[in-house]
């Protein structure tokens, strides 16, 4: 079945015929446009899915310090961790952030509100997505020193292939993850609800704008 | 796209020829392809069955995304794909009553057949295969129909299953092994899915087989005789393909009419209700196109006759070339086939009715005398029409036909005139 | 003698589908008049509001509407904390928690319309065995549509001397057998519409059937808006397409004026 028309073989050109023709090629071609729009646009997220993919508010009241909850975004495993003013120390040691791929943030792996060395809207909670960049995996919460090896001061540990992030989520080199863990939309509705899947009244960020989630 | 006129194939086009004649192939058979000139609207109907084909192969496939062939879930996968699929509710409507305009297109394309000897030598297997294509089609609109698991689809699904039951012996083994339990249920939907997946391709070969069939002698014309050289066609491009064009360009218009403002006319209030085995609805019927061989079914009061009615109405559309005695295939020339034909129109309608309601009073016995009129029309009339008939002369040739009713005074050959 | 053909066969066509409409012996229908009716129909929101709020005080004691969700109210004019304040009137089931133990928590916009009862069987127990059906899809599942539904609220009546009404049922003029297990749901002034427009039985009735016709069916303002694109586009295509076919035709009706 043809979609276009073309003229009769062999015969004048009258210029209303060849007028008409294109003008029902055109036309013909643009219904068949219109009509594979729906289509393809029936594959997009239906409505369920993206109101499945509306913001979670997370009770942290009963997470203590050093430990990790790990909760369901998007299908994403998302690390809360709340991390002891120890641990915090380590994440501003200048021995550590030498061996840090990135240890500045400045590939975009997180919302402008996290571009800190905390990388997080309050220091002492921790918000990540769980997924390692390298392939997928999910890391490992290490915080104690020496747990994963010799000279570890806590992070996390990727059993896939090795890699390495400290307790900030930022990338170790000579691992073969490329980018620091992703850090989602997040903010504090209160002291002890965090919700992750919105940023703070002002903000924009969205976790698809990352390098790698 | 296609190639051209043979003299401006570029390279590519020649490359590829060379190697697989696609483009030799269509040139020869959709831009060159000799058709009789005098073909009126009715053989558009075959092209538009052929987009319908594909208008429900790709909104299905489209479907079949996003839905759950389970008993627990497929209600509302197809509720869900209604309201939170982006345009889920344009593709499902479009799939719903494309059955319906699909088997609606098929009707009208095999009447004409009827009316205008199609159905004649050369063309017998043409038209069996035809025949074949309508059986699957009525097969996959059956199968299609007990997925959404609506009141209907159960229920009909559990009427129609269960008429194998009907064979002695071995029935009651028979439907148990289609159902796959000792009910209609999920292994059933399950596999009624499968195959109504599958059964659309199987329809896609067939199809192929009845265009080369057309093709080894060309379409028959509304005067039923030959065309007896090169003043009686005109090559299919560009004629036929933009008359195709047109035809399916109003044909859209009825169809989107139906798809946007009454999407549910043609369908049954009771499949909006989810499968209860438990409760039968008030009035179980198959959907409109099914409803003539439902209403032959019902029929007769014997179990095992009735499916057998219902059959041989399928399979005496199988015999017709043989039934048929007359040598004269347009019903143009045949003045008494030509009156008799809208008979068995009239009585496909009537058995059509019958069929929606219940099976009582007045209908039971329009439902027998439309039964009988039906193999009365094609086992004696058929034969003896054909044998007592005396036909209209028949004109010399088709050129000649269409010259004289247009009063003639044009040069001969590719300036001869059309009707239509 | 071909057209004498054709009309004889679409006059048989209208008279067999004007025949296989399904005969009915209740009274015709009442048709107080839809603004969702005719080609450009739409659905006049006040109405939708009324009527969720009827659905929400009268009808939600009985009847579930489990395909709806919360967020599905946002087609009303409700805004997002509006929608989540409806919402978290009702208590949904979750769980288990990390104690293995199901909880109750407020429902949420993403939640389907919490039901009156866990389930049929609780349903039937507090109605006498009936049960009164989801309302999701009630419209398109009733011959009658819109029409059905407000015949049916507002055909509640005594019955007449001669007929015999089983215990405990209702007498409505439109409901098939004319015994509905139902008493009537609306009044005058059932409900207190909270922009204090006035709520006599038709127009509860009329603003209950609108959101019900939503319900079953909220895309029905897309589609007849889609439609009139895609006729107008389709008609203009024709017109091209047929000039276009008269044209390439002309040389083989040369001579024909």
């Amino acid at each position: 079945m043809t979609d276009t028309v073309q003229a009769p073989h062999g015969h004048d050109g009258e210029s209303r015929r060849d007028f008409l023709t294109l003008a029902a090629s055109a036309i013909t071609g643009v219904g068949a446009a219109c009509t594979l729009w729906p289509l393809i646009s029936s594959m997009e997220p239906a409505q369920d899915v993206l109101a499945a993919g509306a913001p979670v508010d997370i009770d942290i009241k009963a997470l203590q310090p050093g430990q990790q909850m790990v909760v369901l975004w998007r299908s994403h495993p998302v690390f809360i961790a709340r991390r002891t003013p120890d641990e915090l120390k380590t994440l501003q040691d200048q021995k550590e952030l030498a061996q840090l791929r990135d240890p500045d943030s400045g590939i975009l792996q997180q919302p402008d509100y996290a571009k800190n060395w905390h990388r997080s809207v309050k220091p002492e909670y921790f918000v990540v997505v769980g997924i390692c960049t390298h392939l997928g995996c999910i890391p490992e919460f290490q915080p104690k020193p020496e747990s994963v090896g010799p000279g570890w001061e806590g992070g996390y540990f990727c059993p896939c292939h090795g890699s390495r992030y400290d307790l900030a989520g930022r990338v170790f080199q000579g691992v073969p993850a490329p980018y620091n863990l992703p850090v989602p939309p997040h903010h504090f509705v209160s002291d002890t609800v965090v919700r992750i899947g919105e940023n703070p009244p002002g903000e924009t960020f969205d976790l698809n704008d990352v390098e790698q989630i | 796209m296609a190639a051209p006129s043979s003299q401006k194939q570029n390279a590519l086009v020649r490359w590829i020829d060379h190697r697989l004649p696609v483009f030799a192939f269509m040139q020869h058979e959709l831009y060159d392809y000799p058709t009789p000139r005098n073909l009126s609207y009715w053989w558009n109907f075959g092209s538009l069955a052929g987009i319908m084909l594909v208008i429900m192969m790709v909104t299905g496939i489209v479907l079949a995304m996003q839905y759950t062939p389970h008993v627990d879930y497929a209600f509302n996968s197809v509720e869900r794909i209604m309201r939170d699929v982006e345009w889920g509710w344009l593709i499902r409507y479009i799939h719903m009553n494309g059955a319906s305009f699909f088997f609606a297109v098929v009707y009208i394309h095999l009447f004409r057949g009827l009316y205008f000897g199609s159905y004649k030598e050369p063309r017998e297997l043409l038209w069996m295969l035809g025949v074949v294509i309508l059986v699957l089609m009525m097969a996959t609109a059956f199968m299609g129909y007990v997925l959404p698991w609506g009141q209907m689809s159960y229920w009909g699904a559990t009427v129609i299953t269960n008429l194998f039951s009907a064979i002695p012996g071995v029935g009651q083994d028979i439907v148990t092994w289609l159902w796959g339990g000792f009910a209609v249920g999920n292994p059933t939907l399950n596999r009624f899915f499968s195959l109504h997946y599958l059964l659309p391709f199987i329809i896609v070969g067939v199809v192929l087989l009845h265009l080369i069939a057309l093709h080894q002698h060309g379409s028959n014309n509304p005067l039923g005789i030959d065309r007896k050289g090169p003043q009686d066609s005109i090559p299919f491009h560009p004629y036929y393909t933009i008359k195709d064009m047109f035809g399916l360009s109003v044909f859209l218009v009825i169809y989107a009419a139906f798809v946007f403002y009454v999407p549910n006319l043609l369908g049954n209030v009771q499949n909006y209700i989810p499968a209860n085995p438990l409760q039968t609805p008030p009035e179980i019927v198959p959907e409109w196109y099914l409803l003539p061989y439902y209403a032959i079914l019902r029929s007769i009061p014997s179990k095992l006759l009735g499916v057998c009615a219902m059959f041989g109405a399928i399979v005496t559309l199988f015999l017709l070339p043989w039934l048929d005695t007359s040598r004269v295939r347009s019903a143009f020339f045949r003045p008494v086939y030509k009156w008799v034909f809208w008979l068995l129109v009239a009585d496909c309608l009537m058995l059509g009715y019958v069929g929606a309601h219940r099976p009582e009073g007045i209908n039971i016995v329009l439902g027998r005398i439309g039964t009988f009129y039906y193999f009365l029309h094609f086992y004696v009339l058929f034969p003896l029409i054909g044998k007592f008939e005396r036909p209209l002369p028949l004109p010399t040739s088709i050129s000649a036909a269409v010259l004289a009713k247009h009063g003639g005074g044009a040069a001969p050959a590719s300036a001869a005139m059309e009707k239509h | 003698m071909r057209r004498l053909h054709a009309a004889a066969a679409a006059a048989l066509l209208a008279l067999a589908a004007g025949a296989a409409l399904a005969e009915d012996e209740t009274p015709a229908l009442k048709s107080p008049g839809w603004s969702f009716d005719g080609i450009f129909g739409t659905f006049d929101r006040a109405a939708l509001q009324h009527g969720f709020q009827i659905y929400s005080e009268v009808c939600s004691n009985c009847h579930s509407m489990s395909l709806l969700r919360y967020r599905d109210l946002a087609a009303l004019g409700y805004s997002d904390d509006e929608i989540k304040a409806i919402a978290a009137q009702k208590q949904v089931t979750a769980g288990p928690n990390d104690q293995g133990e199901m909880f109750q928590r407020a429902a949420q916009p993403a939640d389907n319309f919490v039901p009156p009862f866990p389930n049929e069987q609780a349903n039937r127990a507090a109605h006498n065995g009936a049960l009164p059906p989801d309302l999701s899809l009630i419209i398109k599942q009733r011959d009658g549509g819109a029409d059905y539904c407000y015949s049916l609220l507002t055909g509640f009546k005594a019955a007449p001397a001669d007929f015999k009404l089983g215990d405990g049922m209702n007498y409505d003029d439109y409901f098939p057998g004319h015994q509905i297990a139902m008493p009537q749901p609306l009044q005058d002034d059932s409900v207190a519409y909270a922009d204090k427009a006035p709520a006599p039985l038709s127009q509860e009735a009329h603003d209950v059937c609108t959101f019900l016709t939503w319900a079953s069916e909220p895309t029905l303002e897309a589609r007849k808006q889609t439609g009139a694109k895609v006729m107008l586009f389709l008609l203009v295509m024709s017109v091209v397409l047929y000039g276009a076919k008269r044209k390439i035709w002309a040389e083989v009706h040369s001579g024909h004026a």
